[in-house]
């Protein structure tokens, strides 16, 4: 479970985060939304200890983040898979080796100890189930926008993560790929039990992912709930911000 | 009446722009200072976690000492040749041709071949080493290391410092032979000094201690130009053009280093 409480984060004196409170219970999907620029990902930054909020307290599995040292943060980043907005694929390495790589962390505590052939297979079954068979030798750069985050979905869950956090993981895809990356985190929580913080501000894949949501406003929580709760919400503020997020979804639907 | 902080509403008052850029200079400076023993101090207080990165080593070890031997061997005989020539030159003709070599052989070892090595190095190798890791970090690969568990720091800077290390004096070794050589070529066949003479003067003129001191040389500049060059990619913001901005100071500062460097060992060690 992951609990975060009342974190505030400014940068240069620009406040981004204002005071967000949200729970993670264990094997669902939560999604936050929000407009652009709002915060959601240094949110999701913050959870892997990537960046420290100024104020506020995260805590996962009853562990405070903010507190642990650096070899018990490095254990926790173990139990998690970080898919990030663009990717983050390693330039330097072949697809085989970027996937592997997460594979090989830990080697110095012991963690993850597999042999050479037992990477390969993973790699090959992660690969396959992003749909990218038969990739291994290709480069980083040879690849679409769409192939090179479903490399780095598989670099984030071949060594089965228990928490999966998702950086705007469909934006900038068609939205054939979109759906394709939409069914495979749906697959992860139903199949595998991981549970899961989507960031997006695509209300459409949200709600094919999710199964609660956080909307951030002004760098607040401003509601959590089901579909259900938030649709029918008398706030003033979810209700505009649904209806102007559904009718940018319409639109680029059509 | 409003009471609230008289010193907010006043006017700022500016001294001279002097003292103010000093000012700002100063604390500038001492910031990067501070941040950079602060990365090296994580560095050695984490040197075990380096262990995952050992291929990496290798590599650097590569990228740094192999691909730099072609520039290497460029540069290191024609200086040779040049001290040759223009001793030889600055020389009475009283004076015996054989000093020409004894000139090449303690200029060699002692200042041209560490100095323009870790010069010309400075730009190659400090520019890669900070457009690596500055596109690493503003394309949010270093997070993803830190993600998945690895400690960024010694996934690619100790790698590369150690190399650096590792590969600056040997490549300043293969310098200083391709500079004597180039140097009895000058002598030879541009200032006609029999052969015999220059090697003779050479061997007359050589003092281990001499290339001691440009191994030791070299093996400071390998850190202090692996290490600029890895601190200032490291902490690159404002996405490429900041890379852009970062690998330009690099080369900056590292040859500024080096010439300090240079300078403050000459003072203490010889």
């Amino acid at each position: 479970m992951i609990t975060i409480r009342d974190i505030r984060k400014s940068f240069d004196e620009r406040p981004v985060l204002r005071g967000v409170n949200i729970d993670v219970r264990d094997r669902e999907t939560l999604v936050v939304l929000g407009r652009s620029g709002g915060g959601k990902s240094v949110m999701l930054k913050m959870i892997v200890g990537l960046l420290k909020p100024d104020s506020g307290s995260i805590n996962v599995d009853g562990n405070d983040v903010l507190s642990m040292t650096y070899p018990k943060l490095r254990e926790l980043r173990f139990k998690f898979g970080f898919l990030f907005q663009g990717a983050a694929l390693f330039d330097s390495l072949t697809v085989g080796d970027n996937v592997a790589l997460a594979l090989r962390r830990g080697r110095a505590t012991h963690e993850l100890e597999l042999t050479e052939g037992e990477i390969a297979e993973r790699v090959t079954f992660a690969l396959e189930v992003v749909g990218l068979k038969n990739t291994e030798a290709v480069m980083p750069s040879n690849l679409s926008g769409g192939m090179k985050k479903r490399v780095g979905l598989a670099r984030a869950i071949v060594p089965s993560p228990r928490y999966m956090l998702y950086d705007e993981p469909t934006t900038g895809l068609d939205m054939e790929t979109a759906d394709e990356i939409n069914v495979l985190i749906n697959d992860l929580r139903t199949k595998l039990g991981v549970t899961s913080i989507v960031v997006t501000h695509d209300i459409h894949s949200a709600f094919v992912v999710g199964d609660r949501f956080a909307i951030l406003n002004d760098g607040r929580t401003l509601m959590t709930g089901t579909r259900a709760e938030i649709e029918n919400s008398t706030d003033e503020d979810v209700r505009k911000y649904i209806s102007s997020s559904l009718s940018t979804s319409r639109t680029r639907l059509t | 009446m409003d009471l609230a902080a008289p010193a907010a509403r006043a006017p700022r008052l500016h001294g001279p722009l002097f003292f103010e850029v000093i000012g700002r200079v100063t604390i500038s400076f001492l910031e990067h200072l501070g941040m950079y023993f602060g990365l090296i101090w994580w560095m050695v207080g984490n040197i075990r976690n380096a262990r995952e990165s050992s291929k990496n080593f290798f590599s650097q070890m590569v990228q740094i000492g192999n691909d730099s031997i072609p520039i290497v061997i460029f540069v290191s005989t024609f200086v040779g040749m040049v001290t040759a020539v223009q001793s030889a030159y600055q020389l009475y003709s009283w004076i015996p041709r054989s000093v020409v070599g004894g000139l090449v052989i303690k200029s060699v070892l002692l200042e041209l071949t560490p100095l323009l090595t870790a010069l010309v190095l400075a730009g190659k190798v400090g520019a890669t080493i900070t457009a690596e890791i500055g596109s690493m970090r503003v394309t949010e690969q270093v997070d993803a290391l830190e993600a998945m568990g690895f400690d960024s720091v010694s996934f690619l800077i100790t790698p590369r410092i150690l190399a650096g290390i590792v590969m600056f004096p040997v490549l300043v070794v293969f310098g200083d032979l391709l500079a004597v050589l180039g140097g009895l070529f000058g002598a030879v066949i541009v200032a006609h000094i029999p052969a015999g003479a220059f090697i003779a003067g050479m061997k007359s003129s050589f003092v281990t201690r001499d290339a001691v001191f440009g191994l030791t040389k070299a093996t400071i500049f390998g850190y202090t130009i692996t290490s600029i060059a890895s601190y200032q990619g490291y902490y690159v913001v404002g996405g490429s053009a900041g890379v852009g901005k970062a690998t330009m100071s690099t080369v900056v500062y590292t040859c500024l280093a080096v010439v300090i460097l240079d300078f403050i060992l000459a003072s203490t060690l010889l």
